[in-house]
C-alpha cells in the first residue's frame, strides 16, 4: 500500500510539475510531425513503388518492400532511443531530488516506511512515466507508419524496451547523484557528461589506433566495461530491429549491471544520510 | 515499564565535510516519557531541540546512544507505526489537496483505503478545514497548514504525537482550537511530546518538561514543581558591577533582563542578609518578593546558567 502510494504520488507530482504533459505535448509534436512527413511527396512515390514491388513479389537488386520498411524502422528506432532518452532524462531529475527537501523528507521518514521503499517507489514513478510516454511515441509512430506503409513489423515496438531499459540505467545514476548532492541541475550535468563519456568510449577501437600509452589503452578499455554502453545499445536495438544478427549481449549485461551497482549505492547512501 | 520515549546517552555530533571539525548537536541525552504524559521539550535555539527530535524518528542517525519508541528502536520503521509527527517548517506537497495530503500520508501510515475515506472527512472537520478539503495546499494560509499538518499526524490514531512548534503561524483563536484538540487526544491517553518556543503555551498544557542547552538536558521535572520553588526574589535596577559580583556568589540563580537584575535566594535570611548588602552599598532596592516562578524565568535561569 505504502509502496503505490509512494509511486502515485510521483506520477502526481510529474502531472502537477507540468512534466508528464510536456512529454506528451512533445511526443504528439512529433507524432504529427512524422505524419506530416508522411504525407510528402517523395514518400508517396516511395510508398506507391513498395506497393508495386510488394504487388508483384518482385525485387529491385537487393532492396524488397521489406527491407525499406526494415531500414525506416531500424532509422526511427534509432531516433527514438535518443530523443526519447535525453526527453526523459530531463523529465525526471527533479522528481528524484524533490525527495530531499528539507521539510518534506522528514515527514516520510517519519512513516513506518523503510528508506529503501522511499526512494525505490520514486524511481519506479518515474519508470513508470517514462514507459508511458516511450510506449505512446513508440506505438504512435508504429501505427502512422504501418498505416501508410501497409507494413505491421511488431520489431519496431522493442524500441521502447530498449530505451526504457538504458533511461531504467541512466535514472540509477540520477537518483545516485541525487542522493549525493540533492540537486537536478547536478544530476542531469552529471548523467549527460556519463552519456558523451559513453559515446566517446564507444570509439573504442578507434582510441586503441589513436593512443600510444598502454595505460591509455588499459584505462579505455577499463571504463568501458565499467560504465553504461549508450552507443552499443543503440547498435543491438537497430540490429535487432532490422533483422541482423547481434554478435554480443556483453553491452546490455554489463550496463544493467553498472545501473544496479548505480541504484543500489544510491539506496545505500540514502540510509546512511541525516536530514 | 514501557515508556513512550525512551533515550539513553543520545548523542549526535556533526563533522564538517572536509575540515572534519566536529560539533556536537546533542550531547548524552536521556529522557524518558510516560505513557499518556503530556511532555514539551525547550531549548534555545541551536540547543539541540530538532536533532533531537529528528533522531527520535530515524530521520539522522545517533553517533551514540539509542532512542526507543514505546521500547522499539526508533531506527525500525514498525515503531514509528504508532507516532504521528508535525515537523516544523514542513513543505507539504502543494499539487496535493488536503485530503489528497491526508490520503497520502495516511497510505504511508498503513491506513487502508476504506478507513482513510471514513476518516478524512472527520479529520478536516475536527481541525476546522472540512470546506477546504478540495482545495490544492497550495491555496492555504500559514495557519491551514498547520491545521491540516496536525490532521495529518492523526490519520492513523497514533498512540504518540510528536509536534515541532505546532502553533507556528496560527492564529489566537487556531491556537486555541488546537489546544482543545491535544486536550481531547490527551483524555483519550495519546502522548504528546511537544518541541515549542512558545514557553506560556508549554506552562498551560505540558505536565513536564526538559530544558535543553548546549545540547544536553539542563533541568528537567513537572511543570508544577520547577515553577513553584521556593525561595525570594530581590529585583535590582542598575547595580554597580562590584554588588552584583557580591550578589551572584550568594544567590542560586540571577535573571539579568535589560540592565536590571533578578537575585533569587533559597530562603529568607539569605535574602536579608543580601538586603542588607545592597542597603550598606547604598542602592536602592527595586522589590524584594516571595518566589513562585514562570517557566519563562526557569527557562531563562536555566539557559543562562554558565
Amino acid at each position: 500500500m505504502a509502496s503505490f502510494a509512494l509511486i502515485l504520488d510521483t506520477v502526481r507530482e510529474a502531472m502537477a510539475r507540468k512534466v508528464f504533459w510536456a512529454f506528451f505535448f512533445a511526443s504528439t509534436a512529433i507524432l504529427l510531425f512524422f505524419m506530416f512527413i508522411m504525407h510528402v511527396d517523395v514518400v508517396n512515390g516511395m510508398v506507391a513503388s513498395m506497393t508495386i514491388f510488394q504487388a508483384n513479389g518482385r525485387t529491385h537488386g537487393d532492396l524488397s518492400a521489406e527491407k525499406l520498411v526494415e531500414g525506416a524502422q531500424g532509422g526511427l528506432s534509432i531516433f527514438l532511443y535518443t530523443f526519447g532518452m535525453g526527453l526523459a532524462i530531463f523529465a525526471s531529475a527533479g522528481l528524484i531530488s524533490a525527495v530531499f527537501e528539507p521539510g518534506r523528507v522528514e515527514l516520510v521518514l517519519s512513516k513506518p516506511v523503510s528508506r529503501v521503499q522511499v526512494l525505490l517507489g520514486r524511481y519506479v514513478g518515474n519508470l513508470v512515466i517514462v514507459a508511458a510516454n516511450l510506449f505512446y511515441l513508440t506505438v504512435g509512430i508504429w501505427v502512422i507508419f504501418g498505416v501508410k506503409v501497409g507494413v505491421w513489423r511488431p520489431h519496431m515496438l522493442l524500441a521502447s524496451v530498449v530505451t526504457l531499459f538504458m533511461f531504467s540505467v541512466m535514472l540509477a545514476f540520477i537518483l545516485l547523484i541525487s542522493v549525493l548532492w540533492e540537486s537536478a541541475a547536478v544530476s542531469i550535468i552529471a548523467t549527460f557528461a556519463l552519456i558523451v563519456i559513453s559515446l566517446v568510449l564507444g570509439a573504442k577501437n578507434m582510441l586503441d589506433r589513436l593512443l600510444s600509452s598502454e595505460f591509455s589503452r588499459d584505462l579505455v578499455a577499463g571504463l568501458y566495461y565499467i560504465l553504461p554502453k549508450v552507443p552499443d545499445g543503440g547498435q543491438i536495438l537497430h540490429h535487432v530491429i532490422t533483422g541482423q544478427a547481434v554478435e554480443s549481449w556483453m553491452p546490455v549485461w554489463s550496463t544493467a549491471l553498472f545501473g544496479i551497482v548505480a541504484l543500489a549505492s544510491g539506496l545505500w547512501i540514502f540510509q546512511k544520510r541525516n536530514f | 515499564m514501557t515508556y513512550a520515549i525512551e533515550t539513553e546517552g543520545l548523542v549526535k555530533v556533526y563533522k564538517q565535510r572536509w575540515t572534519k571539525r566536529e560539533m556536537r548537536a546533542v550531547d548524552g541525552i536521556s529522557i524518558r516519557v510516560e505513557p499518556g504524559a503530556t511532555f514539551g521539550l525547550l531549548g534555545p535555539n541551536g540547543a539541540g531541540k530538532t536533532t533531537f527530535v529528528k533522531m527520535l524518528l530515524a530521520c539522522s542517525h545517533p553517533t551514540a546512544g539509542r532512542a526507543l519508541v514505546f521500547g522499539k528502536d526508533s531506527w525500525i520503521p514498525e515503531s514509528r507505526r504508532s507516532v504521528g509527527y508535525l515537523p516544523e517548517n514542513h513543505r507539504f506537497p502543494t499539487y496535493l489537496t488536503g485530503a489528497g495530503m491526508l490520503d497520502f500520508y495516511g497510505a504511508l501510515s498503513g491506513v487502508d483505503a476504506a478507513t482513510r475515506k471514513k476518516r478524512i472527512p472527520e479529520l478536516l472537520d475536527m481541525v476546522g478545514l472540512d470546506r477546504w478539503g478540495a482545495t490544492r495546499l497550495g491555496k492555504y494560509s500559514k495557519g491551514m497548514l498547520q491545521r491540516v499538518g496536525l490532521a495529518q499526524a492523526l490519520i492513523h490514531e497514533p498512540k504518540l504525537l510528536v509536534l515541532d512548534e505546532p502553533s507556528d503561524g496560527v492564529d489566537p483563536v487556531g491556537r486555541k482550537q488546537i489546544r482543545d484538540i491535544l486536550h481531547g487526544l490527551e483524555e483519550k491517553g495519546v502522548t504528546i511530546f511537544i518541541n515549542s518556543h512558545l514557553l506560556q503555551e508549554v506552562e498551560l498544557f505540558c505536565r513536564d518538561v526538559a530544558i535543553i542547552r548546549k545540547g544536553k538536558v539542563a533541568l528537567e521535572g513537572r511543570v508544577k514543581e520547577l515553577t513553584s520553588e521556593g525561595g525570594y526574589r530581590i529585583d535590582l535596577e542598575h547595580a554597580p558591577d562590584n554588588l552584583a559580583t557580591e550578589l551572584k556568589g550568594r544567590a542560586k540563580a540571577v535573571v539579568s533582563n535589560n540592565g536590571n537584575l533578578q537575585f533569587l535566594f533559597n530562603t529568607r535570611e539569605e535574602a536579608n542578609v543580601a538586603f542588607d548588602i545592597v542597603r550598606a552599598a547604598k542602592c536602592e532596592v527595586e522589590s524584594m518578593t516571595k518566589a513562585s516562578s514562570t517557566l519563562e524565568e526557569v527557562f531563562i535561569r536555566t539557559v543562562e546558567q554558565k
